[in-house]
């Protein structure tokens, strides 16, 4: 054997005792699993000792069929797309601004502005979602600050029907009156609603006015809950804004460290031949980035196809599964109730395929308008 | 040669005595949970009476135990001993036999300390005894505020109409005529609507169902939904309660924000004196004012006075132990100690639950005392859904219980979604 052949086959040996450990824990914690999940989503597996229990065989793409057949897929489907376009063209665009409003020092304090939008990616997911689920609350700071407005116009809208301490009209016009300022909810709680309510304020002493103003409005006023944001579609919303909120700081700083990079003689020699900032973005900035921003793109699409604490912490994919997506839809077929994991294995998939495709179409959009570092 | 032989011999039995049988144990418990201390000393004195047995315990609570133990089961991996459900929150255990038969296994003579509503196989979804339920669970009570009712002039419902008839001074003083706070989904079909179901269309109409004979759709079902949609619409049960959490609600009633709460009856363990703080939600010399009842007579009703209740949980031997070894004399001994008089007593006295075990007795506070003379008072059950129905149906039923009390979705809408989540499981088990 000649000494280069043996130096060769030394070094290939030196190579794969070096990569062997890391090769195998790929195979193990990565590629089997995945090979596992593949095998599963087309199999009967129902449960039980997985090897060398009940004989389970592969059955094709029957889990494929009924996830596609089953319109809480489509959404949860929905709702992902949702957030991907939350990322994609808020948190990236708006990080990006920042971003360049920070390295132009374009404000005062940019240190003290970038540490503060930075601040909600270092608090827990969980954190969060609980902290953004109290807030959004019917009993939550925005609900209590509506209310309490609400409340006092209430108070002088119902003072004007029933009149003043010692002088209260009790005739079936007030009284209907005061009905109707509290809407259909409040005929709903009486059986015979003008009887019931005479009796009611009669029972009142005549010195305690302001507990019977108190009272009657805890009775009447529509107390403003945003549960308007229990209905499909709209009940993303906070969801989206919450997500929007935590992520952008991420990506000002991805974008912050890379313009950080480009050549300030370039941005000093354009702004000298009288380019204003928009124009010093559009055609020195925006470029330089392209790159970074394509990668951004793909790792907020794959972000946001994965997500899953952060919702669930939020909201749980409820109220009535109307802000499920598709993590929490995999979690709840393959965890909640009567475990399915070829199902839930099958969802799994086809969110990978999903993320690939449109990590494909970014590079595509790169490839086209792209590439001017 | 003799010394040699006398050598081998001690060595041989001292080799034994110092042998111990290990047991995987998982748990069902968490530190916030009423009875979480005594639970920590019943572990340790059986491990203190028992040094021949090691336990190897793992303990988690809610979804992640369940998750874990589909993942034990999946990986073939089960614990020796573990915490079951009757029904379908445990459907794999039970299906494919995975936990042994304790009827056999504990033998009549042992059986018989326990009521015949425990030890009978047909209360458990695979008709075996997979688990010795520790109770039987009744899931729907009221928690009655007797001193705020007659404080605010009522005194205790016996009909819709004396709960209809609360709505406008309960709600002038900022109190709810009822709470059933339902943001997770499970309790407004097991605290509320199993009882109500049982009261409008009765067992029966399940039966018919899962047997073809009935429809999701037809009168009855969408009669006991139209209950609940007037419970909301009546104001009885505020819109708001489908965002409060289950945890917040037992504290929120304590607080005098609700003059009924509808819970299970496990829930008297959230209210009495914790052991470590020394203090209780409603303090014991306050917890007279309160009882407990079952769910008022409803307006076209078909079956009166029934009440929601099903065999509880209980504890299980993996089948994957090999039968007459040592480990599964050991898994016996650990049963039949979790379920002597005086573990179960422990477990009386905070509150947990009534034993099923008979002629345990313990020193109680007011309100789970009241427990025994309520199970008395209501001898006539009906389902709990979620103990009949697969997941993939009665989770329809809870998300449509929170769609008809956020006014999202009608009574006859939600039939409809459950009876197409029906079909779609009926013939996915073709």
């Amino acid at each position: 054997m000649t000494k280069a052949k043996r130096i060769d086959r030394e070094a290939g040996r030196a190579y794969w005792m070096m990569s062997l450990p890391a090769f195998l824990v790929y195979l193990l914690v990565m590629a089997f699993p995945i090979g596992l999940s593949i095998v599963l989503s087309l199999s009967n597996y129902s449960g039980g000792k997985m090897f060398g229990g009940e004989q389970w065989s592969i059955v094709g793409f029957e889990q494929y069929a009924r996830v596609v057949r089953d319109p809480w897929f489509w959404n949860a489907l929905k709702n992902n797309f949702y957030i991907v376009l939350v990322s994609v063209f808020g948190q990236l665009p708006l990080g990006f601004v920042f971003a360049y409003i920070i390295y132009r020092r374009l404000v005062k304090w940019p240190d003290f502005w970038q540490g503060i939008l930075y601040l909600p990616n270092i608090i827990s997911i969980i954190v969060v979602g609980l902290l953004w689920q109290e807030i959004f609350s019917p009993n939550g700071p925005i609900a209590e600050a509506i209310n309490l407005s609400a409340r006092h116009q209430f108070e002088s809208k119902l003072t004007a029907i029933i009149g003043l301490k010692g002088h209260l009209d009790l005739g079936d016009g007030a009284l209907g009156r005061m009905l109707a300022l509290g809407g259909p909810q409040a005929v709903n709680m009486f059986t015979n609603p003008l009887p019931e309510l005479r009796d009611l304020i009669k029972s009142y002493p005549v010195d305690q006015y302001k507990q019977l103003i108190n009272d009657l409005t805890n009775l009447f006023v529509t107390r403003w809950t945003p549960q308007f944001l229990d209905k499909k579609d709209v009940a993303m919303l906070p969801v989206l804004f919450v997500i929007l909120w935590m992520y952008t700081g991420m990506y000002l700083i991805l974008f912050l460290a890379n313009m950080q990079k480009i050549d300030t003689q370039i941005i000093e020699s354009a702004r000298i031949d009288g380019a204003n900032e928009a124009q010093v973005m559009r055609h020195i900035i925006l470029p330089a980035l392209s790159g970074t921003v394509v990668n951004s793109a793909i790792l907020a699409i794959s972000g946001s196809l994965s997500s899953f604490a952060l919702i669930f912490a939020l909201t749980g994919g409820g109220p009535s599964r109307v802000t499920e997506i598709l993590s929490i839809y995999m979690y709840n077929n393959a965890f909640l109730g009567r475990p399915n994991f070829p199902l839930a294995n099958a969802i799994a998939l086809i969110t990978v395929v999903i993320s690939m495709l449109l990590v494909l179409l970014t590079k595509a959009v790169e490839g086209r308008y792209g590439g001017k570092e | 040669m003799k010394r040699a032989i006398v050598a081998l011999l001690m060595a041989a039995a001292t080799f034994g005595a110092m042998a111990q049988v290990t047991l995987n144990v998982l748990n069902y418990q968490q530190a916030d949970q009423a009875g979480y201390q005594e639970d920590v000393q019943i572990w340790q004195d059986f491990q203190t009476q028992n040094p021949d047995i090691k336990l190897n315990m793992e303990v988690l609570f809610n979804d992640p135990y369940h998750q874990k133990l589909e993942a034990y089961a999946a990986a073939g991996t089960l614990p020796d001993v573990f915490y079951l459900w009757p029904g379908a929150r445990s459907a794999v255990i039970h299906e494919k036999h995975l936990a042994k038969d304790l009827g056999t296994l504990l033998g009549a003579d042992y059986l018989k300390n326990f009521t015949g509503a425990a030890t009978n196989p047909n209360n458990q979804l695979g008709k075996y005894l997979a688990e010795l339920p520790q109770s039987f669970t009744y899931t729907s009570v009221m928690y009655v505020n007797v001193k705020l009712l007659k404080d605010t002039g009522f005194g205790i419902p016996k009909t819709y109409a004396d709960l209809k008839r609360m709505v406008p001074r309960l709600k002038a003083k900022g109190i709810a005529v009822m709470m059933l706070p339902d943001k997770d989904g499970w309790p407004g079909q097991s605290c509320l609507f199993s009882t109500v179901a049982g009261r409008m269309a009765g067992d029966a109409f399940f039966d018919n169902v899962l047997s073809g004979k009935a429809k999701f759709t037809d009168k009855p079902f969408v009669d006991s939904l139209k209950i609940v949609e007037d419970l909301f619409k009546d104001g009885i049960i505020q819109r708001t309660d489908t965002s409060v959490g289950y945890g917040d609600g037992a504290g929120l009633f304590a607080q005098g924000k609700a003059a009924i709460y509808l819970d299970g009856d496990w829930r008297t363990g959230a209210y009495i004196t914790d052991k470590a703080s020394g203090k209780a939600l409603i303090d014991p010399s306050d917890q007279g004012n309160f009882a407990l009842l079952s769910l008022v007579a409803l307006p076209g009703e078909k079956h009166p006075g029934v009440t929601s209740a099903v065999a509880g949980t209980g504890w299980a031997i993996a089948d994957s132990i090999p039968s007459g070894s040592d480990r599964e004399k050991a898994a016996v001994r650990l049963i039949k100690y979790l379920y002597s008089p005086e573990v179960q007593a422990i477990r009386y006295a905070t509150g947990a639950y009534v034993p099923t075990r008979i002629g345990v007795k313990a020193t109680l506070e007011p309100l789970p005392a009241m427990l025994p003379p309520f199970y008395a008072a209501n001898p006539d059950t009906c389902y709990v859904l979620d103990g009949v129905l697969d997941p993939s149906v009665y989770n329809v039923i809870n998300n449509g219980i929170i769609s008809i009390g956020n006014g999202t979705e009608t009574a006859v809408q939600v039939a409809a979604d459950v009876q197409k989540a029906f079909v779609a499981w009926k013939a996915a088990q073709k």
